[in-house]
């Protein structure tokens, strides 16, 4: 052996080394004994001598790994990690023999550690690097120890890397760095420097030689460095900032990069990561859409948008934190709104983009989205611009739905509702509904459900209301009226399906009469209601009088309540727009309604009492007297008072559907006071004959009535009802409860001198209500005692403080926080300081 | 206090008002309940300062992250931080936090106003002051006191 030694150190004979390895592996001699031998070579004092020595060394090792036992490597990397601290010639050399040393399967733990720290310790960086990268994979893989170093290593590896610029190098460090970053090495204190180690080539500005022998592209190098900043939320403090400053930039590429990076990063970053920088990157990402000269930084920028709002989107709340999505999408609205609605019109379509791509990002984007949306187009249509597409970001939401689970259904049910009911509100330019038509046919096509009907004929009602906008629409309308009207009677009245272009209607179909206890088809009188009574009245609705028998037919005989309610409405909403002299069969039906009513026996007393509230709307839309007394008998009855309570309401309010100003209906103003003065004598009259457990009834029918009337109506008619409305106070019904205390709080603002003299009864009533079951009771409630305050109500005050003690403990915070102003206020009665 | 006097503090540095607290769906339900949070207890504690026309939150001397709250024990705590080292209104802030606590919280919850340690001069004797219930309801009978502090409590529009 020793003459195989000889001749490779001093005589240079490379072969000799595959020889040496030939014998170890055979068997001849071990390694430690080729160490010994080596022993005076590698103690020279020259150090290509040694460096020769230590080269055999290694090549046979190479060879021979997998031979050795964990003493012996142990021994051997510890030789090797003192030999770095040798004469640089010799590092090659000994870098090669560590390498081989990695491979092996006996490595002793701690190995890792100790031959990286003496790695970073002693050797140049540049070879240091070298050796790296050998061995980067096998590195990154095999050490689990490495973790153990930790900080350590990052900071060797930061320090190896600082001022690199050769590319192929570069790559490799960021190769590394990502698998740092990627497979959660604790940063430590080291997370700013290694960042700043790889951030300061980002940017990458980087153009190949021509004739590059390695072939490393820029797009290499932007990709592996994007990898590794955005590789973990670690870096969102620093990345950001830097994002934003370099999206400020004038280089086309520096901003693309930017606006890629930003994409990428946000998909593993949390809200909290991104909440104080959510202003900046907005103001950035809206500049980049609004000014571009490029498609592609437009693009990119509306791409990073959408990220940024589905990362928005993923954040789970608890009860406490703001909700950054909304606080985003806020700031998003604000300014695309202004836009919007600005005279000046070339920001529109950008902003337009902007709200799309924000609002594609997730469903819950979405739903913020058109609450603010319904708003907005509120406040669009003033405007009047009807050559002008309107961007309608909502049907990409609803084609998007067609591809969901059925597991979904419920939620995304809602979100298309929401969806639906935007569309409607913007469906008044013609150009909108041009749009919005096929997707709301569609819509109607594939509906299935009573609510998702029903709701569509709001839709149908919107095209039809909104037609009396254009003067030159007029005419064409008319005409479409027309025939859409005796298109859509002669399928409601006989069946006759020819015009529709879908053939696989069964033949004999009846749409006004329900069939058994089937619903499906009766309830389409929806659509009818929603076609005819939109109507202008110019246009003739065709088979009048047998439409009107079909309808009272209908809604007096079906049992489902929707169908009826619908029935009853359309009846309403076509006589109302005929002229008085052809009331003579309304005249008739309304006899054979109250003779239902009159009979306690009949089963369709509801549907007939429907159509009577309805008829009786529609007579008091037209102005006809204001009486009541069927209506105020009603309340008596055993089963329908409640719902003549409710009816009441019906007649103060006014209807959205059928029987507006929109819908061409014959409508006067309703003196809602003379009806009050001319009503309110008979109703205390029956409230005070009628038995106690009626009398809840009449209650709910004075709340209903005082609470439609004007503010200064209310205020002087009050003081004749008050002691009725103590009485409400009192009552159980939690409905009765709320609406007096509603009309109750705004008169305490200037309160008339009778209800002065019943303080006491008020405060204790109130006090009373302050422990209802109801939230939204005890709300109102403590803040009618915190206004209370400020009558004079000083002997009460010991009592009120002990009793607003229990709500402070309430279970609801609301709640909390009114009775905590009440109770403030009251401690300040009488008291010096206070008031 | 008597006007004419010389303000203590002339120039304070005066902090953005917090905004409002988001309402949460969880708020609005009725069959959930919403325990008694530190943000809560800091919305109780809007009081206006002695001297000048601002809120102690303004003037930093109320934040919300001195307030800890724990509605399970019923127990309260309040640092609040005087302008000044040397700040007379001290025991009358306290005092006022403290009346205000008592006054806008169940009878169940045990209350403690003390001085952020390291920030007044006095913050010991002070804190023992608060601490101590008889002194306390004492300082109330004192009608002059009382109106300086009602005067703090009062719901001044700024």
């Amino acid at each position: 052996m020793l003459s195989l030694v000889e001749e490779y150190v001093s005589g240079l004979q490379d072969s000799k080394a595959k020889d040496t390895a030939k014998g170890v592996k055979d068997g001849e001699f071990t390694v430690l004994q080729l160490v010994e031998a080596l022993g005076l070579s590698l103690t020279s004092s020259q150090p290509h001598t040694r460096a020769r020595g230590v080269q055999l060394l290694s090549e046979v090792l190479q060879e021979c790994y997998g031979g050795l036992t964990e003493r012996e490597v142990e021994v051997l990397i510890a030789f090797y990690e003192n030999r770095l601290k040798d004469h640089y010639v010799i590092t090659p050399p000994v870098l090669q023999g560590l390498r081989a040393l990695t491979k092996c399967t006996a490595l002793p733990p701690g190995s890792a550690v100790s031959m990286l720290r003496s790695l970073f310790q002693d050797v140049h960086v540049q070879v240091r690097l070298a050796f790296v990268k050998q061995n980067c994979v096998f590195l990154c893989d095999s050490f689990t120890e490495l973790k153990g170093l930790g900080a350590d290593f990052v900071f060797g590896f930061v320090q190896s890397m600082d001022g690199e610029r050769d590319p192929r190098n570069l790559l490799l460090a960021f190769q590394i760095a990502k698998s740092i970053v990627h497979r959660g090495y604790d940063l430590g204190k080291f997370t700013e420097e290694l960042f700043e180690v790889t951030s300061c080539y980002f940017p990458i500005d980087f153009s190949p030689p021509p004739n590059d022998p390695h072939g490393i592209t820029r797009e290499e190098l932007i990709l592996t460095l994007r990898d590794v900043l955005a590789g973990t939320p670690q870096f969102a403090e620093f990345l950001l900032p830097l994002i934003i400053e370099k999206l400020d930039s004038d280089v086309q590429s520096a901003k693309l990069d930017s606006l890629q990076t930003l994409t990428a990063c946000v998909s593993q970053y949390e809200h909290k990561d991104l909440a104080e920088f959510l202003e900046g990157l907005w103001a950035s990402l809206r500049r980049e859409v609004f000014q571009t000269s490029s498609e592609k930084i437009e693009s990119a920028g509306l791409a990073a948008l959408t990220a940024l709002t589905s990362c928005l989107s993923r954040s789970v709340l608890n009860s406490d934190s703001e909700d950054s999505l909304c606080i985003f999408l806020d700031l998003v609205l604000k300014d695309c709104k202004h836009h919007l609605c600005e005279p000046d019109l070339k920001l529109v379509w950008p902003s337009a983009k902007l709200l799309q791509a924000a609002c594609s990002a997730s469903n819950r984007a979405i739903i913020v989205f058109i609450y603010h949306f319904n708003i907005m187009s509120a406040e669009w249509n003033t405007m009047n611009k009807p050559d002008k597409p309107f961007p309608l970001p909502c049907s990409d939401p609803m084609d998007q739905d067609n591809n969901r689970e059925a597991s979904e259904q419920q939620s995304h049910h809602a979100l298309r509702q929401r969806c639906l009911s935007a569309l409607a509100a913007v469906s008044i330019q013609p150009s909108v509904v041009q749009e919005s038509t096929p997707v709301l046919l569609e819509v109607l096509s594939s509906a299935h459900t009573v609510s998702l009907i029903c709701f569509s004929q709001n839709i149908v009602r919107a095209f039809f209301m909104r037609f009396v906008w254009f003067p030159f629409w007029v005419f064409h309308v008319s005409r479409l009226a027309e025939k859409t009207a005796s298109r859509a009677v002669s399928l409601f009245l006989d069946g006759d399906v020819s015009f529709l272009p879908d053939n696989s209607f069964p033949s004999d179909i009846q749409l006004l009469k329900q069939k058994g206890d089937s619903w499906s088809q009766s309830q389409m009188v929806c659509l009818l209601m929603g076609c005819v009574c939109s109507l202008p009245r110019s246009v003739e609705v065709p088979q009048m009088d047998q439409l009107l028998l079909q309808l009272e037919e209908l809604s007096c005989t079906c049992s489902h309540p929707p169908s009826y309610t619908s029935a009853a409405k359309c009846f309403a909403g076509l006589v109302n727009k005929r002229a008085p002299g052809q009331f003579v069969c309304t005249l008739l039906l309304v006899f054979r309604v109250y003779s239902v009513l009159d009979s306690e026996s009949s089963s369709v007393r509801t549907q007939a009492f429907t159509l009577m509230i309805w008829v009786r709307v529609m007579l008091f839309s037209r102005g006809s007297l204001y009486d009541c007394q069927n209506l105020f008998s009603l309340l008596d009855d055993a089963d329908l008072g409640p719902m003549a309570a409710d009816g009441f309401s019906l007649l103060m309010s006014d209807s959205s559907d059928v029987l507006n100003r929109s819908c061409h209906a014959d409508v006067r103003i309703m003196y809602r006071q003379r009806f009050f003065s001319e009503n309110s004598a008979k109703l205390v009259q029956g409230f005070n004959a009628a038995p106690q457990e009626k009398k809840p009834n009449y209650l709910k029918a004075l709340s209903n009535i005082v609470n439609k009337l004007p503010k200064q109506v209310q205020v002087t008619e009050l003081p004749a009802l008050l002691s009725l409305l103590l009485e409400a106070l009192s009552c159980p019904d939690q409905g009765v409860q709320l609406s007096t205390l509603s009309c109750l709080e705004p008169v305490l603002i200037d309160p008339p001198a009778a209800l002065i003299q019943q303080l006491e009864a008020l405060v204790n009533r109130l006090l009373a209500l302050t422990s209802s079951r109801a939230m939204n009771v005890r709300i109102v409630s403590l803040r009618c005692i915190h206004a209370v305050s400020r009558f004079p109500v000083l002997p009460f005050r010991a009592r009120v403080l002990r009793a607003l003690a229990r709500p402070l403990d309430d279970k609801k915070r609301l709640v909390r926080d009114e009775a905590v102003q009440a109770r403030s206020e009251w401690f300040l009665l009488g008291s010096p300081g206070g008031s | 206090m008597s006007g004419g006097t010389r303000l203590e503090n002339a120039n304070p540095v005066i902090f953005q008002r917090s905004g409002q607290r988001l309402h949460t769906a969880t708020e609005e339900d009725e069959d959930v309940h919403d325990p008694i949070d530190d943000r809560e207890i800091f919305d109780i504690l809007s009081i206006n300062d002695p001297e000048h026309p601002l809120s102690l939150e303004e003037l930093n001397v109320v934040e919300q992250i001195r307030v800890k709250v724990n509605d399970e024990e019923s127990t309260v705590g309040v640092e609040f931080t005087p302008t000044i080292p040397h700040c007379s209104m001290a025991t009358l802030i306290g005092l006022s936090i403290k009346v205000k606590l008592l006054r806008s919280l169940p009878e169940r919850f045990k209350i403690d106003v003390h001085i952020t340690p390291g920030s007044h001069a006095s913050e010991e004797a002070v804190n023992k002051q608060l601490a101590d219930k008889e002194r306390v309801a004492a300082a109330l009978e004192n009608s002059s006191l009382l109106e300086v502090v009602n005067q703090c409590l009062s719901t001044r529009t700024i």
